[in-house]
């Protein structure tokens, strides 16, 4: 992003920190494609995208007072959303020990092939195989998120992240198979 | 020997002949596009997959979906963040705890003074007793 864009985008998020509905829409609005493509990343679910994209900008909205400084909004945003994601994948996985027969349609996965080409099957079942922890920081490498910003999103290291994320698409790459069969 | 040179040479034709064949059935398992297909593989997902990835997730956002927020951000009540639950719980075990002391040091005072009483009257009626002896 350029410094005309940084600066644009701090005073959007200084008029949204001040209640202004309108640029709360067009955050809203400039970011809610990339949050569904994280969501959708994360969790693996097309069904969870609309959701925990809301879940996340909800947050977003109610939070935005206490984000001291404007141009981190996006490396604010992405932890916002992976730490709903997460949050939601552990609720389910906490679900499913104590209610391992119920919803039962919540943990039917989406058949290969229903959300789009083999490529993008491929990727998903993939990414399914890595950590959400692993997912996130891949998602949030494909964001344009730097080490230095991952790190400071995961309270970690960027030695840890650069290694964590060599391990990432290492893993990633040994579960990529265009042409898998369930 | 001529002989000997024929047969030798039929036995490799038919040798390589057999390896040909065994080469042409293994090739023709491979998909048309192998080569392609594991260059992909060994590259990794490349960035056209991921924007494929964004491009679904952005689909299943329904039309109007900045405006269905503002409205929830406004209209549902604000969830208890897990600290403030535990807080909260925290704070809920201090009550119920000071309750059953209080009650527990209550029910003794009274017990202690209701049995004060009784020794007092018993005390009492011990000493008139003595007295009228």
């Amino acid at each position: 992003m350029d410094q005309t864009a940084t600066t644009a985008l701090a005073d959007l998020v200084r008029r949204a920190q001040k209640g202004d509905e309108i640029a709360q829409r067009e955050l809203i609005v400039a970011y809610q494609h990339r949050v569904a493509g994280f969501v959708f990343a994360m969790t693996n679910r097309s069904d969870y995208v609309e959701d925990l994209s809301q879940q996340v900008f909800i947050k977003m909205i109610r939070a935005l007072d206490r984000l001291q400084a404007p141009a981190q909004f996006e490396s604010w945003l992405f932890r916002l959303a992976r730490n709903t994601c997460i949050d939601q994948l552990r609720r389910q996985k906490l679900r499913r020990i104590f209610l391992p027969f119920g919803d039962e349609h919540e943990n039917i996965p989406e058949p290969p092939g229903a959300v789009d080409t083999e490529e993008l099957d491929a990727l998903r079942h993939a990414l399914a195989q890595l950590r959400p922890q692993d997912r996130a920081l891949l998602a949030l490498v494909q964001e344009g998120r730097s080490h230095a910003e991952i790190a400071e999103t995961l309270e970690t290291s960027v030695a840890a992240v650069k290694a964590r994320l060599h391990r990432a698409r290492e893993h990633l790459r040994e579960h990529y198979q265009p042409d898998h069969e369930d | 020997m001529n002989t000997f040179a024929n047969i030798t040479n039929l036995t490799m034709k038919t040798e390589n002949q057999a390896w040909r064949d065994l080469q042409m059935h293994a090739s023709a398992q491979l998909r048309a596009d192998f080569a392609n297909r594991t260059l992909r593989i060994a590259r990794g997902p490349a960035a056209a997959e991921w924007e494929q990835l964004h491009t679904h997730a952005a689909t299943q956002l329904r039309p109007g979906f900045a405006a269905r927020v503002l409205r929830a951000a406004r209209e549902i009540p604000r969830r208890l963040t897990l600290s403030e639950q535990l807080v909260f719980g925290a704070a809920t075990a201090a009550v119920c705890l000071l309750a059953v002391v209080y009650l527990h040091a209550h029910n003794a005072r009274v017990e202690n003074e209701r049995n004060l009483a009784g020794w007092q009257q018993l005390a009492q009626e011990a000493d008139e007793l003595d007295q009228t002896l």
